[in-house]
């Protein structure tokens, strides 16, 4: 979806300074192997090399000064990608001023495409080593949902470091939070402010979007030499971008109506959304869907919080599957964070029961392969193919057990967790030093 | 699956809304409808220890929240048991999760730390949730937050024992004295606490901190009644004293964040250090998820436990015969043993496992039906998803 004119390149002012940590040349026998690209290998091997996949299948030789581990009887996945977390931003312990003041909403402007979550990031939250300990190796970080353009989100490596830079995955696609329905309304109704309505959130959208366009034509008329040069406008120039399909639209939506009515929003200005998070009325929609090529990213069970996720059921991710939709899971919770094998159980297992074909080796694709397509990182990560990076989980039993747990974690082919050495277990800053940690003696 | 043990190839017989055989070797009566387990494991109905089923429908939906009355002035006197209501659907959604009980909180009153009296509930089709009102009272020692500055814990174990104080000396002084004017207590709060401080009716206090935790058992020390700690994430640390004083924890064992300085300590292991210890043991599920999915959560919140070497039976314990003993109803819940009232499920595998769900429930000796509003969406949208419609 290229305009004409690009108005500007997306230029991130925080660029990445992550550095893999060395890679621990590792090869894998005899485990059980869900790969993400949708296989399941049965008593196979895995050989990971200079950060990468190497090779996986049933025969293959230990080149010399590899690591051998035997993994019989354990499992082999991805490292699981979490497509939509607030780790960080509002780090906890939630003391009065996240509570009050949480850094994930800018809230007072509903227009704030701009902004950019990696401004909020505490890499010392404990929550990340908490879902690193549950297998999690990517997660992208969103603004929260209190304004129409809540601005850019971030992509997140899972390991311990100093700066938010030295977090971000090298060069991820640029994401931008939007979000409709209940929570923008109710947060400029609390501030007695528009918008207040369903109504006034889409003319908002449509605003927005009118003044983007008419930026951006004046920024292309003055390039061909007409015109005086608009004067910089961040907000415009974000959305500008991503109407020319330069930033990959994640928004959070979750009824039916509101999903359709932004859709056609969309399609007026060319945009192309890449998901809806939460999308909890998504089972009631699948043809839209695949017809718009937007990707679902849903809860397993979560419901009744609020009025828009009343009709919320725990077929939804299977259901769409089995219509041929793309769909993820998500956390949007450092508790649920650290256990998204089990909210793949649990999705899988409703699906199954209502008759659905959804086997562990589709439903594994649901927290790995699938969140690195919607990310634009699926080349990379979200499936273990020669070539990619050596994001590995090895699962002390089958991930889709309440009783696994992450054995090893492999980020960029570097152990990042072992669960029987706590030398290599990450600690915040936060918990060091802690008294009620220690165990007393 | 008895608490007792594994009986395998057992058959349940029951008549009356009650257990009347359990074993081996039972002889079937002619002409009664039998349900085949086929082979799979049969547990008593699961007992939440911590909810507010009933009390709420929509979370941020005001209208539809009878969970606290920090509005109406009442204190300890404030029982949730007038307002239970029976059509809210997240009961058969409960149900269907293999829950057959649970106990019905009241989330805050005006008078701090009590938040009034809670309930058993029966997850049964019957028109009356109800199974035993007055089952606890509650109370929240939370120090400040931001909800509440200014609200030293200091300050709430001080009413704490003033309430119960002066409860008792009320008592003393017969029913027709007044209470003392310098207790910013009513009388009717005061005489709410009269079953804590005669030991039939325990006084559950939710708490963090190990500090807490170690005041909690001194105030029953103190006072000579019944505690019981909930969502006391930091209890493993005095788990010693916990066992020595009998004083039950209901935990969360998936709680292991250090959501507030008052759970700095929180870990997985916690359950299974409590059990080692002898502490008495009853589970909940995180409270976003213990109302709306109360028994799937409650399983994995089991699961997990058992994951961080909580024993297996241990795990069914806490949720069963164990709950029960906690919350005195042992005598007719919580067992699969001859008399006891057949709450039960019959289980498609490991019911601690995600993937495994209830095959039959039954409350009270009837099977009831496991259709939700959930399913009933499911259904209507399936057409869709198969291209039949």
């Amino acid at each position: 979806m290229t305009g004409p004119a690009h108005a500007q390149p997306v230029d991130n002012p925080f660029p990445s300074t992550y550095q893999p940590a060395a890679p621990e040349d590792t090869l894998f026998l005899d485990a059980t192997i869900l790969d993400g690209a949708g296989n399941r290998h049965e008593r196979a091997s895995l050989l990971i090399r200079d950060g990468r996949v190497a090779a996986i299948g049933s025969a293959i030789d230990a080149p010399g000064g590899v690591r051998v581990i035997d993994a019989d009887g354990r499992w082999i996945t991805p490292g699981i990608v979490d497509p939509h977390s607030h780790l960080g931003s509002g780090s906890m312990p939630y003391t009065p001023v996240e509570l009050s003041a949480w850094d994930v909403n800018e809230i007072g402007d509903p227009a704030v495409p701009h902004l950019y979550v990696e401004t909020t990031i505490r890499t010392q939250d404990p929550g990340f080593a908490a879902a690193l300990s549950g297998g999690v190796t990517s997660l992208q970080v969103l603004p929260g949902s209190a304004n129409l353009f809540g601005g850019y989100s971030v992509v997140l490596k899972n390991v311990p470091a100093r700066t938010p830079q030295a977090m971000k995955f090298p060069k991820a696609p640029p994401g931008m939070k939007m979000a409709c329905g209940e929570n923008p309304k109710y947060n400029y109704s609390e501030l007695g402010r528009s918008p207040k309505s369903r109504m006034g959130i889409v003319a908002g959208y449509q605003e927005m979007f009118d003044d983007a366009m008419e930026y951006r034509d004046k920024l292309a008329r003055f390039r061909h030499g007409q015109g005086d040069e608009p004067s910089h406008d961040p907000k415009l120039a974000a959305v500008a971008a991503a109407l020319d399909g330069e930033v990959r639209i994640h928004f959070h939506c979750y009824r039916a109506d509101d999903m359709a009515i932004v859709l056609d929003v969309a399609r007026h200005y060319g945009l192309q959304i890449t998901a809806f998070h939460h999308a909890s009325e998504a089972y009631k929609i699948p043809d839209l869907l695949v017809k718009n090529d937007v990707c679902s990213v849903v809860f397993a069970n979560w419901w009744g919080f609020k009025m828009e996720v009343f009709d919320a059921i725990r077929e939804n991710a299977a259901m769409l599957e089995a219509y041929g939709a793309c769909v993820t899971l998500h956390s949007d919770s450092a508790i649920t964070g650290q256990r998204l094998n089990l909210e793949a159980a649990k999705a899988m297992a409703a699906g199954q029961h209502a008759g659905l074909d959804i086997t562990r080796e589709v439903a594994i694709q649901w927290i790995t392969f699938n969140p690195a397509r919607i990310l634009g990182l699926e080349d990379r990560i979200g499936s273990l193919e020669p070539g990619k990076n050596a994001d590995v989980v090895l699962w002390s039993d089958d991930p889709f057990s309440t009783y696994a747990r992450a054995d090893l974690v492999y980020i960029d082919g570097a152990l990042a967790y072992d669960r029987s050495d706590a030398a290599m277990q990450p600690v915040s800053d936060f918990i060091l030093g802690q008294p009620a940690r220690e165990t007393r003696p | 699956m008895s608490t007792a043990g594994r009986i395998k190839n057992a058959t349940i017989l029951v008549q009356d809304a009650r257990i009347v055989a359990i074993g081996a070797d039972i002889d079937v009566p002619a002409g009664i409808q039998v349900i085949n387990a086929n082979g799979n494991i049969v547990t008593p109905g699961l007992i939440a220890s911590a909810t507010y089923l009933g009390l709420v429908e929509v979370g941020s939906s005001l209208d539809t929240d009878d969970r606290s009355a920090s509005s109406e002035g009442l204190g300890a006197s404030f029982d949730v048991r007038y307002g239970l209501n029976f059509n809210s659907v997240l009961i058969p959604i409960a149900r269907a999760d293999g829950l057959t009980h649970a106990v019905v909180m009241p989330s805050g009153s005006s008078q701090t730390p009590f938040a009034g009296i809670g309930a058993l509930i029966n997850a049964g089709t019957g028109n009356d949730l109800l199974e035993e009102p007055g089952i606890a009272m509650f109370a929240g020692i939370d120090g400040p937050s931001s909800s509440k500055p200014g609200q030293s814990r200091s300050a709430e174990w001080i009413v704490l024992r003033r309430a119960l104080s002066e409860a008792r000396a009320l008592q003393d002084r017969g029913s027709g004295s007044e209470p003392d004017p310098e207790v910013p207590l009513r009388r009717a709060d005061l005489e709410a606490l009269g079953p804590v401080l005669d030991g039939s009716m325990p006084l559950v206090i939710r708490t963090q901190r190990e500090s807490d935790v170690r005041q909690a058992v001194e105030l029953s020390v103190d006072f000579g009644i019944r505690v019981i700690l909930y969502q006391a994430d930091e209890a493993w640390r005095v788990a010693e004293l916990l066992a020595k004083h009998k004083v039950p924890v209901i935990l969360d064992p998936m709680a292991n964040l250090p959501r507030r300085f008052d759970n700095i300590g929180a870990r997985l292991e916690a359950a299974a250090i409590l059990h080692r210890a002898g502490v008495p043991l009853a589970l909940h599920s995180w409270e976003f998820q213990m109302s709306h999915n109360a028994g799937q959560e409650l399983r994995q919140a089991a699961g997990i436990g058992i994951a961080n070497g909580l024993p297996w039976e241990a795990a069914l314990e806490s949720l069963t015969a164990g709950a029960a003993r906690i919350w005195g109803i042992e005598d007719h819940i919580g067992k699969l043993e001859t008399g006891m009232i057949a709450d039960l499920v019959i289980w498609s595998g490991d019911p601690f496992e995600m993937t495994t769900r209830p095959l039959t429930v039954m409350v009270d000796g009837y099977a009831v039906p496991l259709e939700t509003r959930q399913t009933r969406l499911r259904d209507r949208y399936m057409p869709l998803i198969r291209g039949t419609n």
